[in-house]
C-alpha cells in the first residue's frame, strides 16, 4: 500500500524514499500516528507487521520471549538486507494488539490475556526473507520462538486514537474518553485495542511512559 | 577502615592546583599530573573536570591568562612579550582569549588595572603561593547510582579511531555484519567503550570501541574482534538525551558523585550501554547506561594517599 495511487489525488503522494536514504515509516505515515491527549479520529490504511502471538501476563517470560524473538528477525532481516546492498529502513516502534480488550475494559486475569505484538514493516520484505532469518537465528542458537514471527498485513480504515501519558495500568481513563469521543461522532468500537509504544519502560518513569491507544470504529446504526 | 571522603579527593586535588601554577611554561602531561594526584589516567580527566569546574586545559590556559594581567599590572614588558609567555603566537590571538576572560583588552586593562575575577573553583593565579583549598559543585548529590556485580562479559567490536561524533558509522558496520549472521537474536547488550577522552585527546585520535554481546562460539571475522569486558563491582548511571551530552553526565558522576560516594574507581574504562534505538528514539529520549569500575573497598585503602 503506498498512498501514492494511481489516481490522482489533491494531496501530494507520499515520496518514496531513495535507495540512498533510510525509509522511516512512523515518519512517512506520521498522519496515522498523530495523537494527543484528546481522542481523535485517523484513518488508518493497510500496513505491513512483523507479529507474533502470545498469551500471558506484560512483561512476563512468554512475552518476553516473544518480543526478543520478534526483535531478533526484525533485526536479522534488515541488516541482511543493508548487507546486500539493498534498501536501508528504520525497525519501526513496538505496537501491539489487545484483544482481551472487550468494550475497553481488559479481563480480569493478566496472566491470561492474548496479544499480538507488532513491528510495523517495509512492504517490500518477503515472507521468504523472514524464513532465512529464523534459519540463521536458528543456526546461533538465538532461534527461540523466532518462528513464530509472521508477516501480517493489518487494515484498521477509521480509528478513535489519543496518547495515554502514565502507567498501562491507567490506560482505563483514557479509554473511556475515546470511546465517548467516538459515540459523539456516531461510531462505536469494533475490532481489537491497538498500543504504539513510544517510551521505554525499562527505564523511565511510569508516570511519563507515552502510548497511543488506537481503537477501529464502525458507525452506529440509526 | 575509614572510608575515602570528599576530603581525601579535595586533598589529592589539591597538589595539582599548585603544580600547574608552578610549572605554566612547561608542557603539562596528562598522566603526569594523574599520578600527582594519584589517579588512574583514565579517570582523572572527568574528577578533575567535574570537582574544578573546568578541564585540566581550561584551568591552565586560565591561571596563564591571569598571569598575563598580574605582569601587565606591575611590570614594563609589552604586551607582545608577556602574550608568547601566555603561550600565545600573535597578539591577535591574545588580545582576544584575553579579552573573553577579563571583559577588557590587554591595552585597556593596564589603564585601568582592575579586572572581575572569577572561576567556579575559586582558585586564581598568586605567584609562589600553594592552594589550599577550592570549591566543588554539589550537583552529584541529587544523582542516581547504583552499584552492581557484573559478571565479566564477552564482546565482539569494532574499533573506531577518530572524531566521537563519527562513531555510527563504525556501528553501522558492526551491526550490519553481525546481523546479517544472526547476533542480533537473543538481545544482545549495545556497549561502548571510550579509552580516550574528546576533552583531551585530540579527534582524530580518538579510540572507541564498538561492541556486542556474544557467546563463547563467536569467532573473530574480518576486522571484528573480540575482547572480554572485566567483571566486578560497577557504579552505574543513566543518561537522557542525545548522545552528544554524555561528556556532562561523566563529568557528574566522576566529579561530583565518585568523591561522595566513599569509594574510588579501578584502572579500567568506563563504558556505555544503549539501551534504544537511535534510529527510531528522539534523540531527547535516548537512554544510556554509565558504568564507572569500581575499586575492591580494601584496595582503595591501599591506594589512598595516608
Amino acid at each position: 500500500m503506498k498512498t501514492a495511487t494511481k489516481v490522482k489525488s489533491a494531496k501530494k503522494p507520499v515520496p518514496k524514499a531513495k535507495p540512498s536514504e533510510k525509509l522511516d515509516l512512523y515518519s512517512q505515515y506520521s498522519k496515522e500516528y498523530a495523537a494527543s491527549p484528546t481522542p481523535g479520529l485517523v484513518t488508518v490504511g493497510a500496513a505491513t507487521y512483523l507479529s507474533i502471538s502470545g498469551e500471558g501476563a506484560p512483561g512476563g517470560p512468554a512475552f518476553t520471549e516473544a518480543i526478543g524473538a520478534l526483535y531478533g528477525v526484525a533485526f536479522t532481516v534488515k541488516m541482511t538486507r543493508k548487507f546486500a546492498g539493498k534498501q536501508d529502513y528504520v525497525v519501526s516502534k513496538l505496537e501491539g494488539l489487545w484483544p482481551s480488550f472487550k468494550d475497553g475494559e481488559p479481563v480480569p486475569d493478566k496472566e491470561q490475556w492474548p496479544w499480538q505484538m507488532m513491528i510495523r514493516t517495509p512492504e517490500f520484505i518477503k515472507p521468504r526473507e523472514i524464513e532465512e532469518a529464523v534459519a540463521v537465528l536458528k543456526k546461533r542458537g538465538k532461534g527461540a520462538g523466532a518462528d513464530r514471527v509472521r508477516l501480517e498485513s493489518v487494515e484498521e480504515g477509521i480509528c478513535v486514537q489519543s496518547l495515554h501519558v502514565g502507567p498501562y495500568e491507567k490506560e482505563g481513563a483514557t479509554i473511556c474518553a475515546m470511546k465517548s469521543f467516538a459515540e459523539s461522532k456516531g461510531f462505536k468500537l469494533r475490532g481489537v485495542h491497538h498500543e504504539i509504544y513510544l517510551s521505554d519502560p525499562r527505564r523511565a518513569a511510569p508516570a511519563k511512559l507515552k502510548t497511543i491507544l488506537r481503537h477501529p470504529l464502525e458507525a452506529i446504526e440509526v | 577502615m575509614r572510608a575515602v571522603t570528599l576530603r581525601d579527593y579535595k586533598r589529592r586535588i589539591l597538589p595539582v592546583l599548585t603544580h600547574v601554577q608552578e610549572h605554566l611554561d612547561n608542557p603539562l602531561s596528562l598522566d603526569e599530573l594523574a599520578r600527582l594526584a594519584y589517579f588512574s589516567p583514565y579517570h582523572f580527566h572527568r574528577i578533575f573536570k567535574g570537582m574544578v569546574g573546568e578541564s585540566v586545559k581550561e584551568y591552565v590556559r586560565r591561571l596563564r591568562l591571569e598571569r598575563a594581567a598580574s605582569r601587565l599590572r606591575v611590570g614594563s614588558a609589552s604586551v607582545i612579550e608577556i602574550a608568547l609567555d601566555a603561550g600565545y603566537e600573535s597578539h591577535e590571538a591574545f588580545s582576544r582569549s584575553f579579552k573573553a576572560l577579563f571583559g577588557a583588552s590587554p591595552t585597556q586593562f593596564r589603564r585601568i588595572r582592575r579586572v572581575l575575577l572569577s572561576s567556579t573553583s575559586g582558585v586564581h593565579f598568586r605567584q609562589g603561593t600553594t592552594v589550599q583549598h577550592f570549591r566543588t559543585l554539589r550537583r552529584g548529590e541529587s544523582m542516581k547510582v547504583q552499584v552492581e556485580q557484573l559478571k565479566p562479559m564477552r564482546v565482539a567490536y569494532l574499533r573506531h579511531i577518530g572524531p566521537y561524533n563519527a562513531v555510527s558509522s563504525t556501528w553501522d558496520r558492526l551491526l550490519t555484519v553481525m546481523g546479517k549472521d544472526g547476533y542480533l537474536g537473543g538481545s544482545p547488550m549495545m556497549l561502548g567503550i571510550c579509552h580516550d577522552d574528546p576533552e583531551v585527546t585530540p579527534p582524530s585520535k580518538i579510540r572507541y570501541d564498538a561492541c556486542i554481546t556474544v557467546d563463547d562460539d563467536f569467532q573473530p571475522v574480518d576486522n571484528i574482534q573480540v575482547q572480554v569486558v572485566a567483571g566486578g563491582e560497577y557504579a552505574r548511571t543513566t543518561h537522557t538525551g542525545p548522545y552528544s551530552n554524555l561528556g556532562k553526565t561523566y563529568m557528574e558522576f566522576l566529579g561530583q558523585w565518585l568523591p561522595r560516594s566513599g569509594r574510588e574507581l579501578r584502572n579500567a574504562p568506563c563504558f556505555e550501554v544503549y539501551l534504544n534505538d537511535p534510529q527510531s528514539t528522539p534523540p531527547e529520549e535516548l537512554l544510556t547506561d554509565i558504568y564507572a569500575p569500581l575499586a575492591a573497598e580494601d584496595e582503595a585503602a591501599r591506594v589512598r594517599r595516608p
